[in-house]
């Protein structure tokens, strides 16, 4: 399937993905193998659904990702990088690589939706004339032009769910992931999201969606990673949820 | 909410300690003072001329603990032995004799009376010098006084800190328990630890820096009122007390009360901030 194209990567006749996984596993305990020897290269510019049921390990990969946790064994590059040998302070900088969406939004309540965008940038101490330039336009790109003043509260799942994708992209992240982005989402605003998603990724940011919508996952014919019990069990070019075999 | 509390435990632990130093530099004040009353006498060798007791004068004036001496001549101690001890009928029988002749001493007055001991040595080791009268019992005594007060003193002052610690402790894990959600985006975001400490330890050094500010407030305005309270209403105990005046004492306190509560506030919630941020991972 990918294995040809995993091999000119690790030759270096390409150039280098933008993440690499090498033999990685993810033990929690003796008898917990959330990963087992997990090889995935995704290359700039995909657009990669991953798929499973609950248990299967994409929660883990998100984490090795975000270097919230280690590998027990094995390798992960992200960006060329190895990121097992980070350092604990230079995880912060790393991280500012990624934009990251999940279900549940993570907005901060007490902020609006101008003030919980520029949070991203503030935290990695954008210079203010910046923030105020680029804040507007992403949510001008997200169609949140008239809520900047509003609080999450206010605001409908799938607006709160573009304020999130908003804070994710504002520091023009090379990667973003996103965490079952439309399982707190109604269809209509699901497919907002995914066709914003798929903006995002046309303007060349590389995206990696875990989900469990098979409709979008059918619709869309991305690339699709089936993780089962910690194995990869298929990857498809552009694959559906149908596809997929147990 | 846990900042007023905070501050407010803050003020009332660098009041107590703020208190507890003007009464102690009060007292060290006093003790210092009759230090200076206790002095010892040195007396001479039978037959030692003037030029040899001035000798031994100079020898002792040159000691760096020695504050002053008095010389007291053999005439002097006869008039002053008559005047306190003798009748006039029982004076009149000695004529013109003075049966002190060989009692003229130096009275030594120090600067520190724990040096007392190695400075009598001292004379005692002087040629020309006959005996030393030690006063030993009033020097060690208040020797001990002050060991006793500095020990108390210091053990105050950790007790103190010890407790603001630990309430400024509370109060940025309070916040930082409030603000996990927001931390945790943060760490996600790509904030360093640098940039989540930087407000709460702003937070611990203001509240140590405006819980030092109020009670030096306070005992700037209370310290001459009650002094002066003090010495109206208890005129004849305190008769000859110099107090410190508030100004020496403020001269002090400020600096000492505003160094603690920024040391405090600082160290409280980098510890506190330690512990807590590890317990705040990305949530995925």
């Amino acid at each position: 399937m990918r294995k040809i194209e995993l091999e000119r990567a690790l030759s270096g006749e390409i150039e280098p993905p933008v993440i690499r996984l090498d033999d990685v596993c993810k033990d929690y305990d003796d008898d917990m193998h959330a990963l087992k020897h997990l090889n995935l290269i995704v290359n700039k510019g995909e657009f990669v659904f991953v798929v499973g049921s609950s248990g299967s390990g994409k929660s883990t990969l998100i984490k090795l990702l975000l270097k919230e946790i280690g590998p027990t064994s094995g390798k992960i590059y992200v960006m060329g990088k190895d990121i097992s040998r980070l350092k604990k302070n230079a995880v912060a900088k790393y991280r500012r690589n990624i934009g990251i969406v999940f279900q549940d939004f993570r907005l901060l309540p007490e902020m609006t939706v101008f003030e919980n965008v520029a949070f991203a940038q503030r935290v990695i101490e954008t210079p203010i004339k910046k923030i105020k330039r680029d804040v507007p336009n992403i949510l001008s790109i997200m169609g949140l032009s008239e809520r900047l003043d509003a609080h999450p509260s206010e605001l409908s799942g799938g607006e709160q769910q573009r304020v999130a994708l908003a804070r994710a992209l504002v520091n023009n992240p090379m990667l973003l992931l996103a965490d079952e982005p439309t399982g707190n989402l109604d269809p209509r605003n699901s497919w907002e999201i995914m066709r914003l998603l798929e903006d995002v990724n046309k303007r060349g940011t590389t995206v990696i969606v875990v989900t469990h919508n098979k409709e979008i996952v059918d619709m869309m014919q991305k690339r699709v990673v089936h993780l089962n019990k910690g194995v990869l069990t298929n990857d498809y070019e552009k694959g559906g949820y149908s596809n997929v075999k147990n | 909410m846990f900042s007023l509390a905070s501050i407010a435990t803050m003020a009332a632990c660098l009041f107590l300690f703020g208190v507890f130093y003007a009464v102690i530099a009060n007292f060290r004040a006093m003790i210092s003072k009759a230090e200076t009353r206790v002095g010892f006498t040195v007396f001479f060798d039978e037959g030692i001329s003037d030029e040899e007791i001035a000798e031994i004068g100079e020898k002792i004036t040159y000691r760096a603990e020695v504050s002053e001496i008095v010389l007291t001549t053999a005439d002097e101690a006869w008039e002053q032995y008559k005047s306190e001890k003798l009748s006039p009928e029982l004076i009149q029988t000695f004529g013109n004799d003075n049966p002190l002749e060989n009692s003229a001493s130096y009275t030594v007055y120090l600067n520190d009376i724990s040096m007392q001991e190695s400075l009598v040595r001292y004379i005692r080791s002087i040629e020309g010098v006959r005996k030393v009268n030690n006063k030993k019992d009033v020097s060690e005594s208040l020797t001990s006084i002050n060991k006793v007060l500095t020990v108390l003193a210091i053990a105050i002052i950790i007790i103190l800190l010890g407790v603001a610690v630990f309430l400024i402790g509370i109060t940025i894990s309070t916040g930082v328990s409030i603000r996990k959600q927001e931390i945790s985006i943060m760490k996600l975001i790509g904030a360093t630890n640098f940039f989540i400490r930087i407000p709460y330890i702003v937070e611990g050094i203001l509240i140590g820096l405006i819980g030092a500010a109020i009670p030096l407030i306070i005992l700037n305005f209370s310290y001459g009122v009650i002094i002066n309270a003090l010495q109206n209403n208890f005129a004849l105990l305190l008769s000859g007390t110099d107090f410190v005046d508030s100004g020496s004492i403020m001269k002090v306190l400020i600096p000492l009360s505003i160094g603690l509560g920024v040391g405090i506030g600082f160290l409280g919630s980098n510890i506190t901030l330690g512990k807590q941020l590890k317990k705040i991972e990305v949530k995925t």
